[in-house]
């Protein structure tokens, strides 16, 4: 059995040259970091970015390449995911977007301090995470149907395009907060449609779906192109919600 | 008591408990917001509650840990302490920058960065504090009669802390560069130098509870702290895996982290293993408990529960998910609280002259807030899995998920009372011993036990 000194050169020396290594190696990470953070496109607005960030401690409750505390959305492929047009009107009142949900402060970030964090977070979203976020590997087995020709998402409103998909998707892309619209005009009139749109907090107290406002022609414009759908079947089958429990393939 | 300058640890040691206190506290308005009850939103939003709750932790552990070096280190080196005008301003300014820290953070200023939210500013002060400390025990075991390898071991863990505060504070503009350093100081201190601090004091307590050889118990103290050492430094790298640093870490991180829970089964084994040789029996068994709590929770927490999630492939799925919340408290609670909530239970009779270590009191308090803490985790690692299968591999909305999981925290909330009343009890005993005195002597394992009055 080991006696104590040489219990004493196994800590000294394990330590001496496992921190050798460890320096050695990061020394090699800060060589490769730039290239496989896209350092060149670190500008001054995403540096800006980065300090409001820090300044409000978004990390307290948002992670940020998986790192921060777990009371709100993980926000590296944000822009990806909301867009930014999506993001700036959530910043200037977050429980509107949200409405009875948990609560983020409400800021009151101006135009340009928007545009850092948004800048912040686009150049996070390139960074090479190698795969994390990794995509959900059985999304594509809970898809509900999508019934709308892709073609379809061409003639998108500007502001459906968005806003809207944040939440809600059709053909298939978009958000999964709020139910898919493809056949939203079996279960709606175009009033109904109109005065949702307009204020769902009053027909539906409680409703995740914030009030957005808009003036009454991109409403109309909206629901338009939503009724517009049922003209359009679909070109492909239906996305199947389930894998089959025997691949056909086994009987070929 | 052997000498009276020890009698600064009772101080630091009712701080920390002050602290845990307020941290609780912090853990409750956090565990509310989660089930929707987030009235306090407007004046403490969950960032501020969170950046409290976790600097709490990490200052009432590090009060603890000085605590615990002033009460051992004269006794190793067997002298007075150098300085004991020098620990009390210590204590005090520590406790100064803290609260400073805390208002800060309710008023939004702070660093923004995971664990390390001090202000830039009092992170100098900080280390001015932890410097006199040093310095203070540094220079007691210089001029101590005796160096023990137990006072060396926890004296090189707490300078290497302290060294290792510095690459947090490092301004830098690319957001990988400054995670890979932030992970210096979190990663660097709980998986290594901090468990040459645990593994110092738990190796002292063994000494005087189980009367077993020195030379043995100190033996395998190098053993398991080279066992330390040798995963955990590039176990960094299961922290390096999804921030934009080289792929290689998920091969090194991912095979020498699944190394690190060797130390903490090794502390467990060895810690019982002492206990059951060590043949006679010392009156305060409650603090033995504590000790073998601490090493057998600690790999519970840290060891079992690390593994859990640190290979890359389980990782990608788990990382910042509240996977990893659960075991955060539990590593936390096993490692670190335990270990000081032992020495304090080992040194309050000493320091304070009344032997209240076999009250039913002292047992309740710690079946009581170590089932809490189970509890805890277990309601954490239900809604943790939960989140990853849904959100993660199904891939549903964060805030539907987080609906989904509400009812777990409900039982996180019951279990946390439960762990309450279990400190409760902690400290009620701890009032109870009321204050250090002149009169208390040294209980010497060797001879009778003739403590004070
Ligand atoms: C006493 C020792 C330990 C303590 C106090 C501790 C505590 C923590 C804490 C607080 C975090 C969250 C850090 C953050 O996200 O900022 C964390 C993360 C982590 N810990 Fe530990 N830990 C300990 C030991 C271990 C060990 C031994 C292992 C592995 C075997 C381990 C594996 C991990 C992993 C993989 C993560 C990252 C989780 C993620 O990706 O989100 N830990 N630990
Ligand atoms: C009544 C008791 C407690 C409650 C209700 C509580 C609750 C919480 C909550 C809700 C979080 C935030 C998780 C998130 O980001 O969503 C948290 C974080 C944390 N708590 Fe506690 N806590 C309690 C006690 C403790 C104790 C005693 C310890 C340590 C021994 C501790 C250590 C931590 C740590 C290390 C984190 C950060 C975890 C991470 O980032 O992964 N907590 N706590
Ligand atoms: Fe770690």
């Amino acid at each position: 059995m080991l006696s104590k000194s040489q219990a004493r050169v196994f800590f000294l020396g394990g330590t001496g040259l496992f921190s050798a290594i460890f320096l050695a190696l990061s020394v090699d990470s800060m060589r490769q970091i730039p290239k496989l953070t896209r350092q060149d496109q670190l500008t001054d607005q995403v540096v800006r970015g980065k300090r409001i960030w820090e300044d409000n401690n978004c990390m307290g409750c948002h992670t940020l390449f998986g790192e921060g505390a777990y009371y709100a959305p993980e926000l590296t492929q944000v822009v990806a995911r909301r867009g930014a047009p999506w993001i700036k009107l959530f910043l200037d009142d977050p429980k509107k977007m949200f409405p009875g949900q948990r609560k983020m402060v409400r800021y009151g970030f101006s135009d340009q301090q928007k545009d850092d964090i948004i800048a912040f977070l686009t150049w996070c979203g390139g960074v090479n995470l190698q795969g994390f976020p990794a995509k959900p590997p059985l999304r594509d087995l809970m898809r509900p149907t999508a019934t709308t020709a892709s073609a379809d998402l061409a003639g998108q409103p500007e502001i459906f395009r968005t806003i809207c998909v944040a939440c809600h998707s059709v053909g298939g892309v978009g958000g999964v907060v709020g139910p898919a619209l493809d056949e939203v005009y079996k279960r709606k009139t175009r009033e109904e449609m109109i005065a949702w749109i307009a204020d769902p907090q009053g027909l539906k107290p409680g409703t995740a779906m914030p009030k957005i406002e808009m003036p009454v022609e991109r409403r109309i414009e909206i629901v338009d192109y939503l009724l517009g759908l049922a003209r359009t079947p679909a070109t492909a089958a239906p996305v199947q919600p389930v894998r089959p429990a025997v691949d056909p393939k086994d009987f070929e | 008591m052997k000498y009276q300058s020890q009698r600064v640890a009772y101080w630091f040691f009712a701080s920390a408990l002050l602290l845990l206190s307020l941290q609780i506290v912090y853990g409750f308005i956090m565990g509310f917001a989660r089930v929707g009850m987030d009235g306090l939103h407007e004046w403490i939003p969950f960032n501020t509650a969170r950046a409290t709750h976790t600097n709490l932790l990490v200052v009432w552990l590090l009060c603890g840990f000085m605590g615990s070096a002033y009460f051992i280190i004269p006794e190793e080196a067997d002298r007075e302490l150098w300085s004991v005008k020098l620990a009390y301003a210590q204590l005090i300014s520590l406790l100064v920058v803290g609260v400073i820290a805390i208002i800060c953070y309710h008023l939004n200023i702070w660093e923004g960065r995971k664990f390390l939210e001090i202000p830039r500013p009092l992170d100098y002060l900080v280390v001015v504090n932890v410097l006199a400390f040093l310095l203070n025990i540094g220079m007691t075991l210089w001029l101590g009669k005796r160096n023990t390898t137990t006072s060396l071991v926890l004296y090189m863990g707490l300078l290497f802390a302290a060294l290792l505060y510095l690459p947090g504070m490092v301004t830098v503009k690319n957001q990988t560069v400054d995670s890979f350093y932030r992970w210096w100081v979190v990663h660097l201190w709980v998986e290594g130098v901090w468990e040459l601090i645990m593994g110092g004091i738990l190796c002292y307590l063994l000494i005087k509870l189980t009367g077993v050889d020195r030379e043995v118990v100190e033996k395998w103290l190098y053993i398991i702290v080279g066992l330390t050492f040798l995963s955990g430094i590039l176990g960094t790298g299961h922290h390096y895996y999804y921030i934009g640093a080289p792929r290689y870490w998920l091969i090194v991180g991912g095979v020498f982290s699944a190394l690190e829970p060797l130390a903490f089964l090794g502390m467990a084994i060895y810690a019982l293993a002492m206990a059951k040789k060590g043949g006679r029996k010392h009156p305060n068994r409650i603090a033995l408990t504590w000790s073998l709590g601490c090493a057998v929770m600690s790999f519970v927490g840290a060891g079992f529960l690390g593994m859990a999630h640190t290979l890359p492939q389980i990782n990608m799925y788990t990382h910042g998910t509240l996977v990893t919340a659960m075991h955060g408290h539990l590593a936390f609670w096993g490692a670190y609280a335990m270990i000081v909530l032992a020495m304090m239970a080992y040194a309050l009779p000493l320091l304070t002259g009344r032997k209240l270590w076999d009250t039913g009191v002292a047992s309740f308090a710690f079946w009581t807030s170590n089932i809490g803490m189970v509890g805890m985790t277990g309601a954490l690692a239900v809604a943790g899995v939960t989140q990853v299968a849904l959100e993660r591999r199904l891939g549903l909305d964060f805030l539907i998920v987080q609906k989904e999981i509400e009812m777990h925290f409900v039982g996180m909330l019951l279990a946390a009372a439960l762990f309450t009343v279990g400190i409760g009890a902690f400290i009620w005993l701890f009032i109870r011993h009321g204050l250090p005195s002149a009169e208390a002597r040294a209980e010497d394992f060797e001879g009778a036990v003739a403590v004070g009055k």
